[in-house]
């Protein structure tokens, strides 16, 4: 894999490429927008991670001009600002995630595999989350390699969660996933979850409830 | 931002443009009347003098007028303009006695004329004239029988005096627009002037330069300076409590620091390793608890010195949750039971921004996760009461002293957690931001039941009224 | 063929040929042919494209065409002011706008539509015979006292206008009236003298020629000048107390059928050119005071000082031709005409 981090604390940029590389990634620093600008035309990158006060301007123009472009690398953006306005700006021009200085190395090794895990989906379909995987081709998971009979209910929840591995996903959108608009109630859902729950019980992978918000695949780390 | 609306000359001159367009059309009207008022009256005149010359010499003979018409009756009727003239005398039966104007008097006139003294414009072949006539009692040896006398004229005479009395009002009227003008303009420069002494001034000052103007202004322009003083005033008292808030906040982040710097000195002079990773552990937490330091501090700055963004109707339910959501992703949170009360189906509106309700909510969070223990149970909440919203927060760690509850709004006070982690600004904040929406915050405490926060919002209707 | 010889003989005759079609104007006027014929040749000769129709003809019959005549004459010239008068009052004339309109004497004109042109003296005429008997008169208050001390010698020697067959004499004789009371005097003086009334100047001239009349009254003194070169024994006098001058009045017709020629025609009355001829070669007096010639207003003002009274062109000309006025002053003159009859 191969990252461009555009940031211009030295700092900042050192702890990146010391916690990414360990990843598996090639990691390349630039320190200004216009050298950023360049090597972005000229190669491909699977992952920018762009900080958005810079010296010679701000990212966002840059995260613009990929867009128009067409160029659809995913593009991780960090700022200093925790202000609302900057990140609905970057994300409706197209950032695919946000982080707010300061962060913990931890969580944006996180996201960063969580968007390279959604960008290589793009060159191969199936879905993977440690030890699952799902073909949406076929319709076939497979936990450590070995294959999951579901029926089709189980499996449309187990795609939704896969989805979005490691991410909360809210109740609504998985009972509109599950049942359509209006059709059951929110106990069947839990009916679910927990059989899902037991088929997944010592695998490495678990269902996290987030009372009132959701679910969330994640690593089981007993 | 400052757009140029036109500038006050202009604005005058356009003012003045209206009013002499106005006042022009009623004056120029009025004076197109008068001066046909005034020349018919004159050359009515003509024709009244006229009439009176030719009944001095009406005679009755045999019981018959006879009139020898003089020369001068014509002289008159002509003026000096050299109308046509007209004249015809009738008999009490409406006949001609003499004349030249067959067939223009009618009867309705001829009966007119015998209550009063008839004026009229009337057309003789065509060409306009104004006619006069009027009936004569005369007294004669053997008749009383009256006559009645027509005169009339042309109007050339009257057309060319109403339009010299018109241009001469037309040319005054404009020499007094002329000149209203003129001085207007001298008006509009001289009453400027102050206005240009007091940009000159306010644009000699430094930027820094908050003292009061020192001017000498004319009434109308008082209200300004003064205002001006006042936002001077104003830029003073902000400027200090600004200063005051960054020694404030330099001396908050100043003691971690020294704390770094002394933890990481000792380190360097140790040559043990073990001493080394105590070292970098107490640095890392150290500097976490600094840069939210400075985040905090930060979103105090905003909230007291900036005015960000106009306040609009929110949906705090949604607010509410999105932060939560967001806040349940953060490594922060992992350790912790974070959670939503299930809330009400309908939005629930409020008057406010985005970004605080959100720095808001946060703060009340990050307290949370901070001050209890992990596994601790965290829940938000809101309640819908007749025209209020209430935000919870409830959580069921070690809670606090009852007498550190009243003190918990003032900024850097940590409640006597001097133990756990955290600057004590979370509280400040969101103390803030609740009086920015004119919510009520208020922290409930039983020591050993955890920590209860709700903030109390005034609710909007939920039909915009707009 | 013949179109395309037609063609070809057109476009060859010259536009001079064009212009030569010559546009006609008639003239009605009560002004003797012969005594402005000087005049009207001059016109034709500056202008060759009019084809000038003069008639003329009595003031009564002038007043008639200018009224009633279809189609209407182009220019009217009487010497019957008045009636010239109330015509233009009727709305009869059209303006006219030319410089020689414009510069004319303000006196000499009414409305820039009627323009009197010239200026001729009205003179007593009376035969050498006269003198050897008498004194002759010089001012109106001589030949009443010269009807009076010789009334048996004058009678029937006395000759003047009439003022019911001539709109002229009755003009004069109105503007007596209007300046002395006495005037009625004369009149009953010349009954008394059975006075021979007349319809013309010319009638006037030829019976004082034939020695039918001694003096006469109230004479055109351009007609009685110009006659008195040729005949010796005829004496002509300016009346010294006052001497009435009359105008011979011009003016367009409304409805002129060609007003352009017309109004060519009264340019050149009015203009430095016309004048000049009117006042050298004709016995008519120019009213410029500017044109140099034997019979000019400024040289008749010369020799008999300030006692012209020209009869004025102004609306009150119109007194003259009300009716009733005519029939009072008719009925005076015939009471006062008897009334020293034996």
């Amino acid at each position: 894999m191969r990252l461009l981090i555009v940031e211009d604390d030295p700092l900042i940029a050192d702890s990146l490429t010391q916690g990414l590389g360990p990843l598996g990634n090639t990691v390349e620093v630039f320190t200004v927008l216009s050298e950023a600008r360049a090597a972005l035309a000229h190669s491909h990158f699977d992952l920018v991670v762009l900080d958005l006060g810079l010296p010679d301007g701000n990212g966002l123009t840059l995260l613009a001009e990929i867009r128009r472009r067409g160029d659809a690398t995913p593009v991780l953006i960090l700022t200093a600002r925790d202000g609302v306005a900057e990140r609905v700006q970057g994300l409706d021009l197209g950032a695919d995630d946000y982080l707010a200085k300061p962060f913990s190395l931890p969580e944006l090794q996180a996201r960063v595999r969580a968007l390279l895990r959604r960008s290589q989906q793009r060159t191969d379909n199936r879905l993977r989350f440690g030890p699952l995987c799902f073909d949406p081709a076929s319709g076939e998971v497979t936990l450590h390699d070995e294959r999951l009979d579901l029926p089709p209910r189980e499996l449309g929840l187990m795609e939704g969660l896969l989805l979005h591995a490691g991410r909360i996903v809210p109740r609504e959108q998985l009972i509109d996933r599950l049942f359509g608009f209006g059709e059951a109630g929110p106990n069947a859902l839990d009916l679910y979850i927990s059989r899902l729950r037991k088929r997944l019980q010592g695998s490495g992978v678990r269902i996290r409830t987030l009372r009132g918000l959701g679910y969330r695949l994640e690593d089981d780390p007993t | 931002m400052i757009v140029v609306d036109g500038t006050l000359k202009r604005r005058l001159g356009a003012w003045l443009l209206a009013a002499v367009a106005v006042l022009g059309t009623f004056l120029l009207v009025e004076a197109y009347t008068s001066a046909q008022r005034a020349a018919d009256r004159a050359f009515d005149s003509q024709l009244e003098a006229a009439s009176l010359t030719i009944a001095e010499a009406i005679q009755w003979q045999d019981g018959q007028p006879v009139v020898e018409i003089p020369a001068a009756a014509f002289q008159i009727l002509a003026t000096d303009q050299q109308e046509r003239v007209f004249y015809t005398i009738l008999d009490t039966g409406g006949r001609e006695v003499t004349g030249n104007l067959d067939g223009v008097i009618t009867d309705d006139l001829r009966q007119a004329a015998q209550s009063a003294a008839v004026w009229k414009f009337a057309t003789y072949h065509g060409t306009p004239i104004r006619l006069y006539g009027r009936e004569l009692k005369s007294a004669g040896w053997e008749s009383v029988e009256p006559v009645q006398i027509w005169v009339g004229h042309t109007l050339s005479g009257r057309d060319a005096l109403a339009r010299d009395l018109f241009f001469r009002a037309l040319s005054r009227f404009v020499a007094m627009v002329i000149l209203t003008g003129l001085l207007m303009w001298l008006a509009i420069r001289t009453a400027l002037r102050p206005v240009r002494r007091l940009r000159q001034l306010i644009r000699q000052r430094d930027a820094d330069d908050v003292s009061p103007l020192n001017a000498q202004v004319p009434g109308e322009l008082y209200d300004m300076a003064e205002t001006l003083n006042a936002l001077f005033e104003r830029q003073r008292e902000g400027r200090g409590a600004l200063l005051r808030f960054t020694a404030d906040a330099s001396h908050q982040l100043k003691t971690p620091l020294t704390g770094l710097q002394s933890t990481s000195e000792l380190a360097l002079q140790s040559d043990r390793p073990e001493d080394w990773r105590r070292a970098l552990q107490i640095v890392h937490d150290s500097s976490a608890r600094t840069s939210r330091l400075a985040g905090q501090l930060l979103s105090l700055a905003r909230l007291r010195h900036a005015d960000e963004g106009t306040p609009g109707r929110i949906d705090l339910a949604a607010v509410l949750r999105d932060t939560v959501m967001e806040w349940a992703e953060r490594d922060a949170a992992q350790h912790h039971d974070l959670g939503l009360a299930p809330l009400p189906d309908t939005p629930l509106f409020v008057q406010g921004e985005p970004w605080s309700l959100r720095e808001m909510i946060g703060n009340l969070i990050d307290n949370a996760l901070r001050y209890t223990p992990a596994g601790s149970v965290i829940t938000l909440d809101l309640e819908r009461a007749a025209d209020t919203v209430t935000l919870t927060i409830e959580d069921n760690g070690p809670g606090v002293s009852r007498d550190l509850l009243d003190r918990l709004h003032q900024p850097f006070e940590r409640a006597g957690r001097q133990d756990t982690e955290g600057s004590g600004l979370g509280l400040a904040i969101v103390d803030s931001i609740a009086r920015r929406h004119q919510a009520t915050l208020t922290v409930h405490s039983e020591p050993g039941h955890g920590l209860r926060v709700t903030v109390r919002f005034p609710l909007l209707p939920e039909e915009d009224p707009a | 063929m013949m179109r395309a010889l037609l063609l070809l003989l057109l476009s060859l005759m010259p536009s001079v040929l064009w212009a030569q079609a010559p546009t006609p104007l008639h003239v009605e006027a009560a002004l003797d042919r012969q005594v402005v014929a000087p005049l009207l040749a001059r016109f034709q000769q500056l202008h060759p494209d009019i084809d000038l129709r003069y008639h003329d003809n009595s003031t009564l019959n002038v007043d008639k065409q200018a009224r009633d005549a279809d189609p209407a004459p182009d220019v009217v010239i009487s010497s019957a002011m008045p009636w010239q008068m109330a015509r233009v009052n009727e709305g009869l004339a059209q303006r006219l706008d030319s410089a020689a309109a414009r510069n004319w004497p303000d006196w000499a004109k009414w409305r820039n539509e009627v323009f009197g042109f010239t200026f001729e003296p009205i003179v007593t005429v009376y035969r050498l015979d006269l003198a050897r008997h008498m004194m002759p008169p010089t001012t109106h208050a001589d030949l009443h006292t010269l009807l009076k001390t010789h009334q048996d010698l004058l009678r029937g020697r006395v000759t003047t206008y009439s003022p019911t067959g001539s709109g002229v004499g009755y003009t004069l004789f109105q503007q007596d009236a209007r300046y002395s009371p006495r005037f009625w005097d004369l009149v009953a003086a010349m009954g008394a003298a059975q006075v021979s009334l007349e319809n013309t100047t010319r009638n006037m001239l030829k019976g004082l020629t034939d020695g039918t009349y001694w003096v006469g009254y109230n004479l055109l003194g351009s007609y009685a000048m110009h006659w008195a070169r040729s005949h010796p024994d005829i004496i002509v006098q300016i009346p010294q107390d006052y001497a009435l001058v009359m105008m011979r009045m011009a003016f367009i017709h409304r409805d002129a059928p060609h007003p352009a020629a017309a109004r060519a025609f009264m340019d050149f009355l009015l203009s430095e050119a016309g004048q000049k001829t009117l006042a050298g070669s004709t016995p008519l007096f120019s009213v410029l005071p500017d044109v140099v010639g034997p019979y000019t207003a400024q040289r008749l003002r010369d020799q008999v000082g300030e006692r012209l009274y020209p009869i004025p062109i102004n609306a009150s000309l119109l007194a003259f031709v009300d009716p009733m006025r005519r029939d009072a002053f008719m009925k005076r003159w015939n009471r006062e005409i008897r009334i020293l009859n034996p």
